[in-house]
Order: C-alpha cells, then sequence, then structure tokens
C-alpha cells in the first residue's frame, strides 16, 4: 500500500503472492462453509424417523380368508388376495401418482388419470408406468400373517399356506 | 429564531405547547403537500414508501393500455395475501386432527372468519392470473430484451413461487381437494431423474402426505416463501428502476439531440442507470412528476385490485370438501385450476407431462432473453419485428389454457372425456 522507493519489485511480487494465497485461502474457507451449512440444514430437514403407520404389520389368520378373497385393506393400502393356499398383498398404491386403486372385476383401477390394472397387477390401460408392487408375506410366530411392505417381490409370487 | 425578544416564561411555555402538533406533524411528514416541482419531487426524495419511485416518469409508463397495471396488480394481490393469510394464522391450527375442524371455526364462529377465507382463496386464484398475464405482457411487448434480461428471469422464478405458494396452500385446509392435489403434486415431484424420491421425501418429510407433509407446507406456506417472494420482489422493483424504468418504443426514450442537451446535464447521479433513458436526456415534454400523476395511477390499481376482491370474497364461498379420507379419492381427483393442464399432461405421461415439458417450458422462459437477442421492436404490443418470437410464446400460452380448460371442464370420473354441456 505504502508505495515507498525502498521496496523492490521482487519483494512486491512476494507481497503479491501471499495476499492471493490467503485470498484464495479465506474464500476457501467462506465459500466452503456456506456450502456446508446449506448442505447441514437438508441434513436437518431429512426426517430419521418417520411417524407414519409401520410398514410391516399382521392381517389376521389365514383362515380369515377364504378362498378368492380380494380384500382392500385400505388403510394398509394393500389388497389381500387368497387363491386356493396362495397368499399375495398387492399394492393398491397407484403406480402413477399415488392416488388408491380399487379393486374391480378386471383387476383395478385408479380414479385419478384412469389407470387400468389386471388381476395381477400388471398395466392394461392408462398412464400407469408399471405394474402395482406385490409385498412380501411370511408367516409370523402366532400364527397371523405378516405383510412387509420394505420388501417387494417379483408379481405372481404368491406365499403358500 | 435567534432574535429572542423578551418572553415571559409562562408564555413561551404555553407557545411550544401550541405548536406541539404541529412539530409532531412535521417531524412525521417534512414537507407540505406540494404544490411546486420542487415540492413534488421531495415526495420520492424525502417518504420512505415513495422512494423507490422515480421523480419523473415517462409519459409512456403510464399509459393504462401498455402496461394494464398487471404487475402493479400482482404486487398488491401479494399485499392483501400476506395481510389476509396473517389474520387467519390466528385461527389456524397445521394439525390433521385440528385443521379442517379450523376450517369449520372459520365458517361458523369466527368473526369475518368467512370472508377473510374468501379473500385470501380468491386473492391467490387471482394472483397466479396476474401474475402469468403481467409475464405475457411483458413478453409480448418485448420487455426482457437487454438490459432487462435478468429481471425477466428474476419474474419467471417470482412466477414459479407464486405457483408454489399457490400448490402449498392447498393442502392447508386437509379436505378431500387439499390432500388429493398434493399426493398427485408431490408424487410428480417424484417422477424428476435422479433427485425426484428424494424431493419428494423431504418435501412430504414422510413417504405419504401426513402430519408431516402437513406442517412443512404450512411453513413453507407462512414463512420460507413469503419470506423469499418479497425478497425477489424486493430486487425485482429496484431493478425496474436500475434498467432504466419500464420499458417503452425507442421514440419514446429518444434523448432530445445532443445539441439541445447541456453538457453538464449529461452528468447527473442518473448517469448511473444503465441505457439511453436518462431523465436528463429527455426533453422535457415527455416525462411528467411522479406526483400526482405516477401516484394516482398506483392508488387507482390499489383500489381496484381491493375493490375486485371485496366483490368476490362477498359473493362467492371460497369451496371447502369433506375431511380427507386418506382411503377414497375423490373422483376425479382434480388438481386446483392452474394444476389442470399439468395434470392432462401427466395423464399421458407422468415424466414428460409433469416433468420433461415443465422444465423446458421453464428452461424455454428463462434463456427467452439471452436467446432472443434482436433490438427491434421493443416497447409495443405485438410488433411485426417480433412476429416469430411473439407467435411462438402465444402458440405455447394458449396451448397450456387449452389444456387447462380441457382438464377443468372436459375430463370427469377415471379423468375420461365428458362434455360439460
Amino acid at each position: 500500500m505504502d508505495n515507498h522507493g525502498t521496496h523492490k519489485p521482487a519483494e512486491q511480487e512476494d507481497a503479491g503472492g501471499r495476499r492471493r494465497v490467503l485470498t484464495f485461502l479465506s474464500a476457501f474457507g467462506l465459500i466452503g462453509s456456506a456450502v456446508l451449512s446449506a448442505f447441514s440444514n437438508f441434513v436437518f430437514i431429512k426426517p430419521r424417523a418417520t411417524y407414519g403407520q409401520p410398514s410391516r404389520f399382521h392381517v389376521g389368520k389365514p383362515d380369515d380368508f377364504p378362498s378368492g378373497t380380494k380384500l382392500a385393506l385400505e388403510d394398509r393400502r394393500i389388497c389381500l388376495v387368497r387363491d386356493g393356499n396362495q397368499f399375495a398383498a398387492v399394492s393398491t398404491t397407484c403406480t402413477h401418482l399415488g392416488c388408491i386403486v380399487s379393486p374391480s372385476d378386471t383387476g383395478y383401477s385408479c380414479p385419478c388419470h384412469g389407470s387400468r390394472y389386471d388381476q395381477d397387477g400388471n398395466v392394461t390401460g392408462g398412464p400407469a408406468p408399471k405394474p402395482l408392487a406385490w409385498y412380501k408375506i411370511s408367516m409370523a410366530p402366532n400364527g397371523e400373517l405378516e405383510v412387509d411392505k420394505d420388501q417387494e417381490i417379483e408379481p405372481g409370487t404368491y406365499f403358500n399356506v | 429564531m435567534s432574535e429572542t425578544t423578551e418572553v415571559p416564561k409562562k408564555a413561551k411555555t404555553f407557545d411550544r405547547l401550541r405548536v406541539l402538533p404541529q412539530e409532531v406533524w412535521s417531524s412525521l411528514f417534512r414537507h407540505p403537500l406540494p404544490d411546486s416541482d420542487l415540492g413534488r419531487s421531495q415526495t420520492s426524495f424525502t417518504n420512505f414508501f415513495l422512494h423507490i419511485h422515480p421523480v419523473k416518469v415517462n409519459v409512456h409508463t403510464l399509459k393504462p393500455l401498455y402496461t394494464m397495471g398487471l404487475g402493479l396488480i400482482s404486487f398488491f394481490l401479494f399485499v392483501i395475501l400476506t395481510v389476509t393469510g396473517i389474520l387467519l394464522m390466528f385461527y389456524y391450527v397445521p394439525s390433521v386432527q385440528q385443521a379442517y375442524d379450523r376450517m369449520l371455526d372459520l365458517r361458523g364462529s369466527v368473526a369475518f372468519g368467512t370472508f377473510l377465507r374468501n379473500m385470501h382463496r380468491w386473492g391467490a386464484h387471482l394472483m397466479v392470473a396476474a401474475v402469468f398475464l403481467h409475464m405475457c405482457r411483458v413478453f409480448l411487448t418485448g420487455s426482457y430484451k437487454k438490459p432487462r434480461e435478468f429481471n425477466w428471469v428474476l419474474g419467471v422464478v417470482l412466477f414459479l413461487l407464486t405457483l408454489f405458494s399457490s400448490f402449498t396452500g392447498y393442502l392447508l385446509p386437509w379436505d378431500q381437494l387439499a390432500f388429493w392435489a398434493i399426493t398427485v403434486g408431490a408424487s410428480i415431484a417424484g417422477y424428476a431423474p435422479v433427485v425426484g424420491k428424494e424431493m419428494q421425501f423431504l418435501l412430504l418429510g414422510d413417504t405419504a402426505v401426513g402430519q408431516e407433509a402437513l406442517l412443512r407446507f404450512y411453513v413453507l406456506h407462512i414463512a420460507v416463501l413469503p419470506a423469499v417472494m418479497t425478497l425477489m420482489i424486493m430486487v425485482h422493483f429496484w431493478r425496474i428502476r436500475k434498467d432504466g424504468g419500464l420499458s417503452r418504443p425507442e421514440e419514446a426514450a429518444l434523448p432530445v439531440a445532443a445539441a439541445e442537451v447541456p453538457k453538464a446535464r449529461k452528468f447527473g447521479l442518473q448517469g448511473l442507470v444503465r441505457g439511453q433513458v436518462l431523465n436528463a436526456g429527455n426533453s422535457p415534454e415527455k416525462t411528467v412528476y411522479s406526483w400526482p400523476n405516477l401516484f394516482m395511477a398506483e392508488l387507482f390499481v390499489f383500489v381496484f385490485t381491493l375493490a375486485v376482491i371485496l366483490v368476490l370474497a362477498m359473493f362467492f364461498d371460497a369451496p371447502l370438501e369433506e375431511p380427507v379420507n386418506v382411503t377414497h379419492p375423490p373422483n376425479p381427483a382434480k388438481a386446483p385450476w392452474y394444476f389442470l393442464g399439468l395434470q392432462e399432461l401427466v395423464s399421458y405421461s407422468a415424466f414428460w407431462g409433469g416433468v420433461g415439458i415443465p422444465g423446458l417450458m421453464v428452461a424455454a422462459l428463462l434463456i427467452a432473453p439471452y436467446v432472443d437477442r434482436g433490438r427491434k421492436g421493443v416497447g409495443k404490443w405485438f410488433a411485426r419485428e417480433r412476429l416469430l418470437a411473439n407467435t411462438l410464446f402465444v402458440s405455447f400460452a394458449l396451448l397450456n389454457v387449452i389444456l387447462v380448460i380441457i382438464g377443468t371442464f372436459f375430463r370427469g370420473p377415471n379423468w375420461e372425456f365428458v362434455s360439460p354441456w
């Protein structure tokens, strides 16, 4: 800043270099902390625990559902299907935009945008991009069927009692 | 004043008391109502609420048919929505158990509750429309061109924020329409590439719309979005001034011949304003004092806007559907009208309708001023020089309007085609 004649050009260059490095480091620190704090905000608003329904639940004993049952468990957003000794839990959440499909004679149909599915949940019409999900069923120790909505299985894979 | 005469102490005190109201008044308002040009200039200089205005304004700016006051209408609607929104907050609780009951309370037991909710609802609808029309005006008059490119970008972002504010507000009554419109809307967000599912989860705070989503939408609606919008509106207004006022045709902006402008006048503070639109360069007859011309025009637009809202709120009640039933979507489940064009597109393909095409349209709007760089035809409606740009814009705007009309009137149960008559 003070430009006395005593300063040699080389020294001035050194000072300039030092200043550049310091500027760069400070800018790096400031911008870095800004980015980190923005990122931590996202970490903050992403919930670690949710308060909604549990994704694993019991639906009842196999004998509660006679063969040929096609029962929509509306609160759970699944449809429980029994065919002989085979059980399936088909999702009733439309794969298009998350409306609830209702069981119909030919399968399932969605009221929001007119997607239609067959009995196995395969798309037969409308804008739905993929078939309805099938969830894993297992037998709980107390003899009830347990559905786990965290585990999707291959459509058409039945659980045999 | 300094030449004090011998005055008894008592009389002095009395004098001070006598002039007290006048003193208070003049401390509040530094100048009397203007009766001279100096006074008229001082209104903008000394009043905080008026200081965003220029002292003088180009006569072209005041032509009602040029701007139709659409930007001001949008702003005043924002103000009305803020005021009615804050009042509604006194009675609203963002809880899935209480929200709907609070809506019924607004109707049943809160003084002016229905009226305020009506004002807020119709104000929101009108604001979406006004902001859209304002955007059309700016495009069709070529006002987004240099040096106003960035203000156009701000405007597009403000339009999106307006839509998002409307969308977040829609969930709050917690009725059937609210629940299913937001279920559909959030699922659309889920179709965005890579970050879609994450975004949906962040927005809802859960895998489905529920208490967390209600709280999040509430916070966005009453705090985050209004704060961001206020800031951006301030920058939007500030830039109008810095970009040289409202756009106008070249004839109106042309400085008088150089010989007529004294050299000394060319270097005022106004010289910091970009472009050839300096007041110093304009011949006197092209500008008029903001007081009273501009302020009266603004007052008129405000009173007009408020009157429309009041009349609407008086005669039409904001709808409230059945309380949320998470197991039974209404058939058809429809989003608010301004999203029905989107919903119509979505019924063909969720990705292209919900993300792809809207994304491309927004991107096109954002880069328009940087691509369309011709300098001709600014400040005129439907200028011949801008035939191509205007035709493209009008086509896309009409396409959106038609999609909204189809979605609103021609779609029935299972989103099948129905005839409204």
